[in-house]
């Protein structure tokens, strides 16, 4: 398990890198942390020719308050971001999910930008940034874009990323003071992929949920946006909250499949159970008789 | 209680005494194969085969060969003038055609092609990357049911059964006994595959040195085994091998013998005349070395209306892959279910089979499913008949009063305690307390299960067969009174260093940390095949324990001398030697070894001089243990989630020298049962791929899934010097019963875990047994295998063959084979004979039909058995088989004479 030969690039800024990564033609893999990276080149499933590592890019890292939200450099370290007390006061969801990735040793490396672009479908954060509405800048030499985490992920470790394109920020809006954090998964052992998980915010005004946001990871070749879920919660009365139907309508939107870890069929029951539970501790909802 | 007083004040036996290893190994400086730097050294990667089956229709090395740092590409036309006699653990020849690389064909995947030699292991792969090999694809046979009815794995064997014992009729006898029993209970269990996972990979660094010679670091279980079957193997003088191993990372049975990629690392190395070193990485450690369990089991066991066992038979099926470290059938489940229990009666028929999968090899306690599927039974059945768990145990165990007992299999007990074991366990845990907890916490949607497993394990096995053998130590006080002891034990994380310093310090009456032990090296000390059948202590501890009394009697004697004093006046405490009655005349155990090495003059008349003492110890043929575990669970009814609650162990291995040892030893192979019960997995897919290529997808059990265990030590000595009883393999045997009995009371509830437990028992079966449904998702990975059609059987009967006359026949038996004539005569459909071997001449009757002979012979030695010819005679050649009642079928042939 030695990686294949390659060049190796640290630019110092984001232009420096769009060109590298231009000039690579698409045989360019960025490193930041590498807790998934190089495993990949060690077992030679990844072969770049070149290796351009971005932390030598200081506008990489950090969090950052803006309009209406909260930004996280694709560099931060995943054990830095959940110190981080901006993120802690604004995104309680971001840091409750945060806290299952990996390990207390791998948080040390892995990075946010590593997670979210990588595109493991049942990764906490890539669902994490879909169920919060996060938007994602992009560079590459040909200019910049912003593309909203739901329309991100195409599939297993696809994303809508070209080749010559750098991640350069995630930003997630804000979401009102005091608002309910959703978040249950089921792991075999602590640090591993969910067999099923789910993540989100919502916003209560009185009896009424006001805007909520949920995602499923471990359901499908991406994370799965609950669209016919958070249909039926937005402005519904927690009075009459039907959870059961939510949970039903959550787990309609997913495509679970098998592996000799759990069923599809497993992760449908038990994702619609830790949906309805979620629910039910978030809101203090009693099970209806 | 055989244990002698201690001859000084500080006892060591049963101190938790800290490690001696633990110093290197806690602070990162263990010396594995991989820390041993040789200048000139190159480094080897292998080009692995993607295919599991077919034909290899050309290797091209060229691309590699030009690859700057590439120095040599080897495959197995290179090493074909070199024979190498593969051999199993009992040093018995493996029967698959097995060779350093493919030969020709592929038989899984993984299997080495061609060895790349390069200036880096990094390089080394870039070349193996580079090798091509175009392989003719065949449909690979990949599950047991794909054995039964495909093609032989291995061309021109009759079938894919490895190896076979036992008897159809043996279980046809126990159906009839069982039709009259008042409950007849069945079990089937299906062991998924285990990858072994030791924390240090295999390795191999093999040093030509000068004529002939060679130098090898290898990770083993034995250096003195390794070069052994090495010598064995390569047609090579023992002496001109050397095998060390400092530390090694864990061996569990992986590691008892160099296997095909080592054996290619040394023969490489003799060939290329530089150092050549293999460090195994994780992706090869999964897929590519060794796997074991894939076993498959049904128990059929007849109860009286009390409970009482009548009769049991089993059907037991194994994968053994295409290259298995020795064909097994595993006989040893067979032989060791049942004589902790007062069964009347076994029947069973054992098969080992051939598949396009990794090869099997030994792993802790290879013969543990007799615990899993007895104990599993058991329950079943005591929920079944209406009575408690641990009453359908008291109505069946042995006794102390039952001992000597012997099996229906010929195992004989005298000393097990698995009664008095259980007994503990249940004084320990509050049994009543308990249900009444559960059923509380089930009226509140919380599922609590309580397990128990009762077991007994053969350790500590010398003299019955290869390589079992007793142990030496040699032990002496250097002239410094510093103690060093030569052993050949071997530590792959067991503390052997440890617990033979504590024997000696206690039996010589020194302080521990004056003690040094030397282990790891072929060249030192004396043979045993080291770690392997929870045999150390038992063995090496009676070597060192009469070696260092023995050293102590020629101290006192010496100080007796010299002090003019009666040898019982003489004691030694922490390295003084003194004489009662006269504190003045104390003297260091420095002052007496100067004396037995300077002055020897002053030593008594004719005795040799210095202070050494060498024993090699011959225990009993087999040294039992007995242990019951309990361990409490909860089950997430909503999940299928299961968590371990408690665990309490109750065993018995005899004296015990180091309760952290004991514990830790206990500990680790309870570690892997709740791996193997939970989480572990190694799949393969139609194709034959293995499906959990890193640790992301091969679950293995985490600190976080181990509990704190509760151990209630309940040690009676053994019959052995010391008194000890192995303690190695236990909780690999009896920790899976335990788990999955617990599971299955939690879900009690809910129905059974089913006619078939299928391991491992994931969230999804789990939940599946709660919600009554398949949820399915374990896909039977059976490849769409084409039936073959039947070979034909003999050639149509041949009217009025020529049988009569006398032939010159072959047996081949596992031991070598077997040379016999055969006289027979015919009389219409009636035959008629004798059989000449060395052990002289038996005449028997039997039938004829066309060319094919059918007959019987009795034989009383070594066993009661009949062996049943089936023979077809084609010209003057004679060819078929024998079938030797429980030991299998040995294939026959012959020509006239």
């Amino acid at each position: 398990m030695k990686p294949a030969p390659f060049d190796y690039a640290k630019p110092a800024t984001v232009a420096e890198a769009c060109r590298i990564l231009s000039e690579a033609g698409g045989g360019a893999t960025m490193i930041a942390g590498g807790q998934t990276l190089m495993p990949l080149l060690n077992l030679r499933m990844s072969q770049p020719f070149i290796l351009v590592d971005i932390n030598g890019i200081a506008g990489l890292k950090g969090v950052s308050r803006g309009d209406g939200g909260t930004r996280v450099g694709p560099a931060t370290r995943q054990s830095e971001a959940l110190r981080d007390a901006t993120l802690n006061r604004h995104l309680p969801a971001f840091v409750k999910a945060l806290s299952h990735v990996g390990h207390y040793q791998t948080r040390n490396r892995g990075t946010i930008g590593g997670s979210v672009a990588l595109g493991e479908p049942a990764a906490e954060m890539p669902a994490t940034a879909v169920a919060l509405g996060a938007m994602i800048e992009i560079a590459s030499v040909r200019g910049t874009r912003t593309v909203a985490a739901k329309d991100f992920y195409l599939g297993p470790y696809m994303t809508v990323l070209e080749p010559d394109e750098l991640v350069t920020g995630i930003v997630y809006p804000d979401w009102a003071d005091g608002h309910v954090v959703l978040f249950r998964e089921v792991a075999q052992r602590p640090g591993d992929f969910a067999l099923t998980g789910l993540v989100g915010a919502a916003e209560v005004a009185g009896d009424r949920i006001a805007r909520v946001g949920l995602a499923f990871f471990g359901m499908g070749p991406t994370p799965i946006r609950m669209v016919q879920a958070e249909a039926l919660l937005t402005g519904a009365a927690l009075s009459s909250l039907d959870v059961d139907a939510v949970a039903a309508a959550g787990v309609a939107d997913c495509a679970p499949f098998d592996d000799h870890h759990a069923s599809a069929e497993y992760r449908r029951l038990v994702g619609k159970r830790i949906l309805a539970a979620t629910l039910r501790e978030a809101f203090n909802l009693k099970v209806a008789a | 209680m055989n244990i002698r007083q201690s001859v000084g004040a500080t006892r060591y036996l049963g101190e938790r005494t800290p490690r001696k290893e633990n110093a290197r190994l806690l602070t990162g400086r263990g010396q594995f194969v991989d820390d041993v730097r040789v200048a000139g050294a190159l480094h080897i990667a292998f080009a692995r085969s993607q295919v599991a089956r077919g034909r290899i229709v050309s290797i091209d090395t060229s691309a590699a060969l030009d690859l700057p740092g590439v120095q040599a590409v080897y495959t197995q036309a290179d090493f074909a003038d070199v024979p190498v006699h593969f051999l199993n653990y009992f040093f018995t020849p493996i029967l698959a055609p097995v060779t350093l690389l493919a030969d020709g064909r592929v038989a899984c995947v993984g299997e080495a092609v061609a060895m790349v030699i390069a200036e880096s292991r990094a390089i080394a792969e870039d070349g193996a990357a580079l090798v091509e090999i175009v392989i003719e694809e065949e449909t690979p046979l990949v599950t047991l049911a794909d054995a039964k009815r495909g093609p032989p794995v291995h061309p021109g064997f009759d079938d894919n059964i490895a190896a076979e014992m036992g008897d159809e009729d043996s279980i046809l006898a126990l159906k009839d006994m069982l039709k009259g029993a008042a409950h007849v209970v069945s079990q089937r269990i299906a062991h998924q595959r285990i990858a072994q996972s030791p924390m240090e990979n295999r390795a191999c660094l093999a040093i030509p040195d000068g004529a002939g010679e060679m130098t090898i670091h290898l990770g083993c279980q034995s250096p003195h085994l390794a070069a052994r079957v090495l010598a064995m193997s390569l047609g090579m003088e023992p002496a001109q091998l050397r095998v060390i191993a400092k530390d090694v990372g864990g061996g569990f049975g992986l590691k008892n013998i160099p296997w095909r990629e080592e054996i290619a690392t040394v023969v490489a190395a003799r060939k290329f005349g530089r150092p050549l070193k293999w460090i195994e990485d994780r992706f090869e450690a999964l897929t590519a070395s060794s796997h074991a369990r894939e076993q498959d089991i049904t128990l059929t066991a007849g109860f009286d209306a009390e409970g009482h066992l009548l009769g049991a038979y089993a059907e037991y099926d194994s994968n053994n892959g295409a290259w298995p470290m020795g064909e097994d059938a595993n006989i040893a489940v067979h032989m060791f279910m049942w004589p902790a229990y007062k069964l009347k009666a076994y029947g069973f028929v054992t098969r080992g089979w051939y598949t396009n999968t990794m090869g099997l090899g030994g792993y802790r306690g290879p013969w543990a499913m007799e615990s899993l599927i007895r104990e599993v039974l058991l329950e079943k059945a005591a929920k079944q008949i209406g009575i408690d768990v641990i009453e359908i145990r008291r109505r069946n165990l042995v006794t102390a009063a039952d001992q000597p007992f012997t099996s229906t299999l010929g195992i004989t007990v005298d000393d097990i305690t698995t009664d008095a074991c259980l007994e503990k366990l249940v004084a320990h845990l509050d049994l009543p307390k308990f249900r009444k907890e559960q059923a509380e916490a089930r009226k509140q949607g919380r599922y609590l299960g309580i397990g128990f497993a009762a077991y007994i394990e053969p350790t500590g096995s010398a003299g019955s067969m290869q390589p079992m053998t007793g142990e030496t130590a040699q032990v002496r006080i250097e002239p410094t009174g510093k103690v060093v002891a030569t052993l050949s034990t071997h530590s792959q994380g067991h503390g052997t260093a440890t617990t033979m310093a504590q024997v000696i310090a206690d039996r010589l009456g020194v302080k521990y940390e004056d003690v040094a032990i030397y282990e790891g090296d072929s060249a030192l000390g004396a043979f045993s095949p080291g770690a392997g059948g929870s045999r150390q202590a038992v063995i090496a501890g009676g070597a060192c324990w009469t070696a260092a009394e023995n050293l102590a009697d020629k101290v006192r004697t010496v100080a007796a001398h010299v002090s003019n004093a009666s040898v019982e006046a003489v004691s030694i405490v922490d390295g003084m030697v003194h004489i009662d009655g006269a504190p003045e005349m104390s003297r260091s155990l420095r002052e007496i070894a100067e004396i037995a090495y300077g002055e020897p003059h002053r030593l008594p008349p004719g005795m040799a001089s210095g202070l050494e003492s060498q024993f090699r110890y011959q225990p009993p043929p087999m040294t039992m243990t007995s242990a019951a575990h309990a361990c409490v669970v909860e089950v997430n009814p909503d999940t299928g989630f299961v968590k371990i609650l408690r665990w309490c162990s109750a065993e018995d291995c005899g004296t015990v020298i180091n309760p952290g040892i004991v514990e830790g030893q206990i500990a680790g192979g309870l570690a892997q049962a709740i791996g193997q019960v939970l989480l572990e997995d190694m799949p393969y897919d139609a194709k034959g791929n293995p499906l959990a290529a890193t640790f992301k997808d091969y679950l293995m059990p985490a600190i976080s899934d181990v509990p704190d265990f509760e151990y209630l030590h309940a040690n009676t000595p053994s019959q052995t010097t010391g008194g000890m009883r192995g303690v190695g393999e236990g909780g690999a045997i009896v920790g899976p019963p335990t788990l999955v009995n617990a599971i299955a009371d939690a879900l009690a509830p809910f129905g059974t875990l089913g006619e078939t437990i299928t391991l491992p028992l994931t969230p999804t079966r789990v939940l599946g047994v709660i919600e009554g449904r398949d949820l399915g998702g374990h896909g039977e990975t059976a490849a769409a295998v084409v039936e073959e059609a039947p070979a034909p059987v003999a050639a149509a009967p041949v009217a009025a063959a020529r049988i009569d006359g006398s032939y010159a026949m072959t047996m081949k038996t596992p031991m070598g084979d077997q040379a016999m004539t055969g006289h027979f005569r015919t009389d219409g459909s009636a035959l008629s004979g004798e059989l000449e071997s060395p052990e002289g001449s038996q005449g028997f009757t039997g039938s004829v039909e066309g060319n094919r002979l059918k007959f019987d012979l009795k034989v009383e030695k070594p066993m009661k058995i009949t062996l049943k010819y089936d023979l077809v005679v084609e010209g003057d050649s004679i060819s078929g088989k024998v079938k030797m009642g429980m030991f299998g079928s040995s294939k026959i042939s012959g020509t006239r004479v």
